[in-house]
């Protein structure tokens, strides 16, 4: 059995490297993202309600929710898991530094190995496809009418909104350059289906993308990439985003020099689940939120 | 005679110690019932295979209007929520969910002597308000600010298509 969405929640981490990394994108988007942990917490964060009955009940009601497989959050839990498979070992040694010192990059370079620039695309869209999916797992495709669903998705926000600005800063920026939208569109047209296949976290996703084989698929992702594209975009042009600038806020927890940033990236793909952490938030929120309109 | 004493008295704290610590079961959590409860099937459980679609009550739901934005943002079986945003910040929720898959939601009513727009009404904790639409489509208005208030999540429950909705089958 999988484990309880409360037990999920619950063991959230207040304080990690994943936590201070995103805590270290703040400045991308100030006081957006609060990192809340904790079932009866978010329950009393998403509702405003106080009464202990009235929070069992909401609580309850979400549970059930959760564990009725049809209604596809697990799914979206699984996905939010599977793209963000850590190297446990290596976080934790990450960790053993004492507290509030850096982590010195420097101690992990022979432990690590830069993706090249093709590799680190497939995964950058990975992740945005597992968001896709994950949003229409968990919310439906709300609203009778395309502008209706586009809207829904342009209401990303709070923790929603500090995962697709990590996932531009850290899968994107800092490992691809300043240029990586395009760049990835263009390696990403230079993939062909037995690369993708390569690739361990499609051959743990590629089920649930759709598509009946590998091209399909990598069509489907291609698609994806650049229905995106113009929001990742406005991103970056309406935060000035450069890797220089992500690099220097990093700097505040990491040990590293600017002509390591590949190293860096590396580092930060094994050593924090910022999707699983975010996403579990996420799925918790949503589900609150339909949880408590219908008691 | 002491030393035999002290000897009784020292398995007999022993023994109490261990009691108390090794077999006290573990606390139950205060969701671990439901949890039981609810993983007994893996499917179905929450929501009634007869429940509406989400995307039947789309329609009903008020438009938008001045200054105020209507987003939908979820759509599943047996539901469909919207968030309502003025200038750009969100107020509050507006939800309507078919009973059908929540009996309990459905016999509150029973009791209810407030009446909105015809049908039986509930105020819930500090937040919501609700309607029983036919006996079955719960209509629930929510506030996610403090300057949406009671009457206002009132106004806006009228503001769906309540006749349209009561002619849903």
């Amino acid at each position: 059995m999988s484990k309880p969405i409360f037990e999920l929640v619950d063991e959230l981490p207040t304080n990690n490297l994943t936590v201070s990394m995103l805590n270290s994108l703040d400045f991308v988007a100030p006081g957006e993202w609060k990192n809340i942990v904790g079932f009866v917490n978010t329950i009393k964060a998403v509702t405003g309600e106080t009464d202990e009955n009235l929070i069992q009940a909401i609580g309850e009601r979400a549970i059930y929710l959760y564990n009725d497989r049809s209604q596809g959050y697990q799914r979206a839990m699984w996905l939010y898991q599977t793209v963000d498979r850590t190297d446990k070992a290596l976080g934790a040694a990450a960790l053993a530094n004492k507290v509030g010192e850096k982590v010195p990059l420097l101690g992990f370079l022979n432990s690590l190995t830069p993706k090249a620039d093709k590799a680190q695309t497939i995964d950058l869209c990975l992740k945005l496809v597992a968001e896709l999916l994950a949003f229409c797992s968990i919310n439906g495709i709300p609203g009778d009418s395309i502008g209706d669903f586009v809207a829904s998705l342009g209401e990303y926000s709070g923790e929603s909104f500090i995962r697709m600005v990590a996932l531009v800063c850290v899968d994107g920026l800092i490992p691809l350059g300043s240029d990586f939208i395009n760049k990835g569109l263009s390696l990403l047209n230079q993939t062909n289906p037995q690369e993708l296949e390569q690739n361990s976290t499609f051959q743990n996703i590629q089920d649930v993308i759709p598509g009946n084989n590998p091209a399909s698929k990598l069509n489907f992702i291609g698609e994806s990439f650049d229905s995106v594209k113009g929001w990742m975009n406005d991103l970056v042009v309406s935060r000035d985003l450069t890797p220089q600038k992500v690099a220097s806020q990093l700097q505040n927890l990491i040990e590293f020099t600017g002509d390591k940033l590949d190293y860096l990236a590396a580092f930060l793909d094994v050593a924090t689940n910022y999707y699983e952490h975010t996403g579990t938030q996420t799925l918790a929120r949503r589900l609150i939120e339909r949880a408590v309109a219908e008691i | 005679m002491n030393f035999k004493i002290r000897k009784i008295f020292a398995v007999v704290l022993l023994s109490v110690l261990l009691l108390t610590t090794a077999c006290t079961p573990k606390q139950p959590g205060r969701f671990d019932q439901v949890q039981q409860e609810s993983s007994r099937q893996k499917s179905g459980q929450a929501v009634a295979k007869s429940a509406t679609q989400g995307g039947e009550f789309n329609k009903f739901f008020p438009p938008a209007e001045d200054g105020y934005q209507r987003v939908f943002t979820q759509e599943k079986k047996g539901f469909a929520e919207a968030k309502l945003k003025k200038d750009g910040k969100e107020v509050a929720m507006l939800a309507i969910s078919d009973t059908k898959s929540t009996p309990a939601t459905a016999a509150s009513y029973a009791n209810s002597t407030k009446k909105i727009a015809g049908y039986p009404a509930r105020e819930i904790g500090n937040t919501q308000t609700a309607i029983l639409v036919n006996n079955r489509y719960q209509v629930k208005v929510l506030s996610r600010s403090p300057s949406f208030t009671a009457s206002d999540r009132e106004a806006w429950i009228k503001k769906f298509n309540l006749d349209g909705l009561a002619q849903l089958k």
